[in-house]
C-alpha cells in the first residue's frame, strides 16, 4: 500500500502560535495563496488558547514558534510520537533545546524565521505528508501488532482443526484461511472467534477426540 | 509635468537554442518602450539590454550586474530554469523581475510579477480540449528541465482524472535534435496525440522529423497523431518550415490572428518596428504587456522601489492585444484569456476555442487540482509478453 500525497491544501486552517513580532514575514500571505486561512490563537499566561478536542487533522495545521517555551500543550501519542494534527516548527533561535521541544511536539517540518514565502509550500507539503505517512505507518504497525498477538489463536485453531477434522497442518490452515476470507475477517480474528465458538459448542460425542486417518498417516494426539 | 527617468533591465537570450522566441520577446518590450517614449508620459525609461545566451551562469551574473548598477526593475527570462536561477538575486537585492512567459506554476516570489500564463490558463484548457475532442492516450516529449517535468505532471494528473493515460514520457536535453528513437517509440505506441514540451531548436527539429517519419509510413500525422503544445508560437512556425508547419495544436492566451482593434494596432506597429522579424508571439505580447504595466506602476508609485512598484501594479489593468489584462493582487500573476488554436500553412494560428473573458490565475492550482496527487500509473513499466 502506498500513501497518497496531499498536494492541494485548499480549505486548510493554519493556527499560528507565535509571539510578539511573529506576524512578520510572508507566512500568512503565502498561506492565503495556497488556499489556507490563518488564525492566531491568543496566548494567555504563556499558553496558546487552543481547544485541542476541536482540532481536525484533515483541516488544521499548527505552526508553533519554537522560541515560545511551553506555549502549546497537546498530547502526543506515546508510541507514534504523533500530535493530533500536523505541527510545523518555526525556528528562530537555532538551539538544540528549542529544536528538541519542537520534535517532542511532533513537528514534521520546519520553517526559519522570518519566514520566506518561497519556503512555505515546501514546508507545508513536507509537514502534512510526513504526518500522513507516519499516521499510516502507525496504523499499519498497530495492525501488524494485533495480528502478531493473534498468531497464537491461529496456531491453536490449526491444531484444533487437525485434531477434530483429521486434516494435515497445511489443509487445516488452508481451511481456516478460506473460511476467514469468506467471513471477510482477517485470519487472526477469525481464529479467535473460531476457538471461542468451539469452546462454547456442546460436546459432540466421539468428535472431540476422533482422529481420521487418511492415506495411512496415523496422527498422534 | 516633471518626467521621471528610470533605467530598466531587459534580459533575454537573443542568441542560443531558444533565441527566436527571446528575440520576439525583446521586440515586444522595445515596442512598448517606443510607444511610451512617443506618448511622452510622466515616466521615461532607458533600457539596459543584456543577453545571457541561454547560459544559466550568465543569467545570474547579469542579474547581479544590473542590480548592482542600481537597476531595480528587470524584464526577462523565458525558461523556468533561468527564472529560478535569478530569483534569489532579486530577493537578496530587492529588485523586481517582470517574467513575461507562460510557465508551470507552483511559485509566487514577492520579487516577481508574472505576466505570462499560469498552468490553469494553458495546460488545463488543453487537457480539456484533447480529452473531449482528440483522444485520451498521450505520448509526452519534452526538454529535460523543470518546465517539461512539471507541465507533464500537471498534464498527466489532469488527463488521468479524465480517464486518460500517458503511455510514455521522453525527455531530451535543451538543444538536442536527435529524435529517431523517440519518434520510433511514438509510432510503436500509436497514441491519440503527442503532448510536446520541447523548446527552441529541439521543438522545430522534432516537428519536422515527426512529420517526415509519419509521411514515410503513410500516416496522416495531423489527423492521426496530432501534436499539442503550450509553447508553440508564430515565430516558431516559421522556424519549423513549410513541410511541417500546419495542423499543430497550441494552447495560449494570445495568437497574432486575434481580431480586435488593439491587436490590429499591435501587429501593425510591431511589423513596422521590426520588419526583419521574428514575428510577434504570445511571449512578445506578454513582454509588451509587462512594460505597459511597469510604466503605469512607476507612474503610480512615483519611484522604482520594488515594494512600491509591486503595490502599485496590483491596481493596474490594461486593454492588451489579447483583451483585458490585470494583475491579481494576491498572487501577482495576470488574469488572461485562454485559447486553443491550430497552426495553418501560412504560419498563423486558427483559433478554435477561447474563454469568454479573462480567468483568474491559479499558479498553485488551488482551485483546479485534486486534493491528493493521483496514484502514479507509471508509463515506464508495462506488461511485456515474451
Amino acid at each position: 500500500m502506498t500513501s497518497r500525497l496531499l498536494q492541494n491544501f485548499k480549505g486548510g486552517r493554519a493556527l499560528l502560535i507565535v509571539g510578539r513580532g511573529g506576524k512578520d514575514g510572508s507566512l500568512e500571505s503565502t498561506l492565503a495563496k495556497l488556499g489556507v486561512t490563518a488564525e492566531y490563537p491568543e496566548i494567555v499566561d504563556g499558553r496558546a488558547q487552543i481547544e485541542v478536542g476541536n482540532l481536525q487533522p484533515e483541516r488544521d495545521i499548527l505552526f508553533v514558534d519554537g522560541d515560545l517555551e511551553g506555549a502549546v500543550a497537546i498530547e502526543v501519542n506515546p508510541v507514534s510520537r504523533l500530535p493530533p494534527v500536523p505541527v510545523i516548527g518555526l525556528v528562530g533561535v537555532e538551539a538544540p533545546s528549542r529544536l528538541k521541544a519542537l520534535v517532542n511536539l511532533g513537528a514534521t517540518s520546519f520553517l526559519r524565521k522570518p519566514v520566506h514565502g518561497g519556503a512555505v509550500y515546501t514546508s507545508l507539503f513536507m509537514g502534512i505528508n510526513q504526518f500522513l505517512l507516519r499516521s499510516d505507518m502507525y496504523a499499519r504497525l498497530q495492525d501488524l501488532e494485533g495480528r502478531r498477538r493473534g498468531r497464537r489463536a491461529v496456531i491453536r485453531a490449526v491444531v484444533l482443526v487437525i485434531q477434530q477434522d483429521g486434516l494435515d497442518e497445511e489443509s487445516a490452515y488452508s481451511q481456516l484461511r478460506r473460511e476467514s476470507m469468506r467471513a471477510r475477517q482477517n485470519l487472526e480474528l477469525y481464529c479467535e472467534e473460531f476457538l471461542s465458538r468451539r469452546a462454547n459448542a456442546p460436546d459432540i460425542p466421539g468428535r472431540a477426540t476422533s482422529i481420521t486417518l487418511r492415506g495411512g498417516n496415523k496422527q498422534a494426539m | 509635468m516633471t518626467q521621471k527617468h528610470y533605467r530598466i533591465g531587459i534580459m533575454f537570450s537573443t542568441t542560443g537554442s531558444y533565441s527566436v522566441v527571446a528575440r520576439s520577446m525583446l521586440n515586444g518590450a522595445l515596442l512598448a518602450l517606443q510607444e511610451n517614449a512617443e506618448a511622452g508620459g510622466a515616466v521615461t525609461l532607458e533600457p539596459v539590454v543584456v543577453n545571457p545566451s541561454g547560459d544559466l551562469e550568465r543569467y545570474r551574473a547579469l542579474s547581479l550586474e544590473l542590480l548592482g548598477a542600481g537597476v531595480r526593475q528587470v524584464l526577462g527570462c523565458y525558461t523556468s530554469s533561468s527564472r529560478k536561477e535569478v530569483i534569489p538575486c532579486f530577493e537578496k537585492f530587492d529588485g523586481l523581475l517582470w517574467y513575461p512567459s507562460h510557465y508551470e506554476g507552483f511559485e509566487s516570489s514577492d520579487n516577481v510579477i508574472y505576466t505570462g500564463a499560469s498552468p490553469n490558463q494553458h495546460v488545463l484548457p488543453l487537457v480539456e480540449y484533447l480529452a473531449s475532442r482528440v483522444g485520451t492516450r498521450a505520448f509526452c516529449v519534452g526538454s529535460n528541465y523543470i518546465w517539461a517535468w512539471e507541465n507533464n505532471r500537471i498534464f498527466r494528473e489532469a488527463l488521468t482524472a479524465r480517464g486518460g493515460i500517458v503511455v510514455a514520457e521522453r525527455y531530451l536535453s535543451v538543444g538536442d535534435t536527435e529524435f529517431d528513437q523517440v519518434i520510433s517509440a511514438i509510432l510503436d505506441q500509436r497514441p491519440d496525440f503527442v503532448f510536446n514540451n520541447l523548446i527552441g531548436t529541439s521543438a522545430y527539429a522534432f516537428f519536422r522529423a515527426f512529420r517526415a517519419a509519419c509521411r514515410a509510413r503513410g500516416i496522416d500525422q495531423v489527423n492521426e497523431i496530432p501534436v499539442a503544445s503550450c509553447t508553440l508560437s508564430e515565430p516558431e512556425l516559421a522556424e519549423i518550415g513549410g513541410e511541417a508547419i500546419d495542423g499543430h495544436l497550441s494552447s495560449s492566451v494570445y495568437f497574432s490572428s486575434l481580431e480586435s482593434p488593439e491587436n490590429a494596432a499591435f501587429i501593425a506597429a510591431y511589423a513596422k518596428a521590426f520588419p526583419e522579424g521574428p514575428v510577434s508571439s504570445a511571449d512578445a505580447e506578454a513582454s509588451y504587456i509587462a512594460v505597459k504595466l511597469l510604466v503605469a506602476a512607476l507612474e503610480h508609485a512615483g519611484t522604482d522601489d520594488a515594494r512600491a512598484v509591486r503595490a502599485a501594479v496590483a491596481s493596474q489593468s490594461l486593454l492588451a492585444p489579447q483583451g483585458e489584462v490585470r494583475i491579481d493582487p494576491q498572487t501577482y500573476h495576470a488574469w488572461l484569456t485562454p485559447r486553443i488554436a491550430r497552426s495553418t500553412l501560412n504560419g498563423q494560428f486558427e483559433v478554435l476555442l477561447e474563454a469568454r473573458s479573462p480567468i483568474v490565475p491559479d499558479p498553485y492550482l488551488v482551485q483546479s487540482s485534486p486534493r491528493f496527487a493521483s496514484a502514479m500509473r507509471s508509463p515506464l513499466l508495462r506488461v511485456v509478453q515474451s
